[in-house]
């Protein structure tokens, strides 16, 4: 979901890169890295934020510039469960990336690379092909099994 | 400069066809053009094309806020590898 980055001052506090689609939406979790540690972050300004480890189930502020420079390029995750749950035919990238994609007949075609949108509706990469998401092509999707059904569209040349 | 008004807007002939064969057709199909600077007209909303970008045919599914645009616009060329976060897609 991110990754801390140069510390800022001398009071600890650390630039933090957000990859939610609302950066500020990173103050909302309980954030881990991969260490296993535990963090609460608070924005102080555009980029800027107060780290706590929590300790024992208590915030410990992140004080001094030393303690902020023993985080730098710190990687933060949010576990799956604690994003909030999403509308109809809407899906987490983490969820899609990763699942295995079946024909009608229940054949393996491959897993899913990538998920590109780029402002044209969503795309799946799929082995070395790409497929538009819509319901005409991914009309089935299991989250639970970590499948989804494909119906690869025909394709017609227009030279 | 700007294209002139008189002119219309450019598109490449045979899309056209190829558009309204694919229309009535109401297949589940992707047309795959090579031509990045056609524009976008109100006869494609609701089509899917792949627009080559070099290396591949990217799906683009055209709907009204693209009329206007060139298809090239919404098949870059250069790979851009972004994080997921918390990130979405709808399914169309």
């Amino acid at each position: 979901m991110g990754v801390i980055g140069r510390p800022h001052g001398v009071r600890g506090l650390l630039h933090v890169h957000s990859y939610a689609t609302d950066p500020t939406d990173l103050a909302r979790y309980e954030l881990s890295d991969e260490r296993g540690r535990r963090f609460a972050l608070r924005w102080r300004s555009e980029g800027v934020a107060e780290l706590a480890e929590i300790v024992a189930g208590k915030p410990v502020k992140i004080a001094d510039r030393t303690a902020a420079e023993a985080l730098v390029n710190v990687r933060l995750s949010v576990p799956r469960t604690a994003l909030p749950a999403t509308e109809d035919d809407e899906f987490y990238l983490a969820d899609l990336v990763g699942m295995q994609a079946c024909a009608p007949d229940g054949a393996v075609i491959g897993e899913v690379q990538a998920v590109h949108d780029y402002g044209a509706g969503a795309s799946l990469e799929i082995g070395r092909v790409l497929l538009p998401f819509t319901r005409a092509c991914v009309p089935e999707i299991d989250l639970a099994a970590g499948r989804m059904t494909v119906v690869a569209p025909a394709e017609v040349d227009a030279r | 400069m700007t294209r002139s008004v008189w002119k219309g807007p450019f598109v490449d002939g045979y899309l056209l066809n190829k558009a309204e064969a694919a229309k009535a057709s109401s297949r589940n199909e992707i047309i795959r053009i090579w031509s990045r600077r056609s524009t976008i007209l109100p006869q494609f909303v609701g089509l899917t094309f792949g627009v080559y970008n070099g290396h591949k045919f990217l799906p683009v599914q055209v709907n009204e806020n693209m009329v206007g645009h060139k298809f090239g616009e919404f098949s870059p060329t250069r790979t851009f590898t972004g994080h997921s976060g918390d990130k979405k897609a709808k399914r169309g």
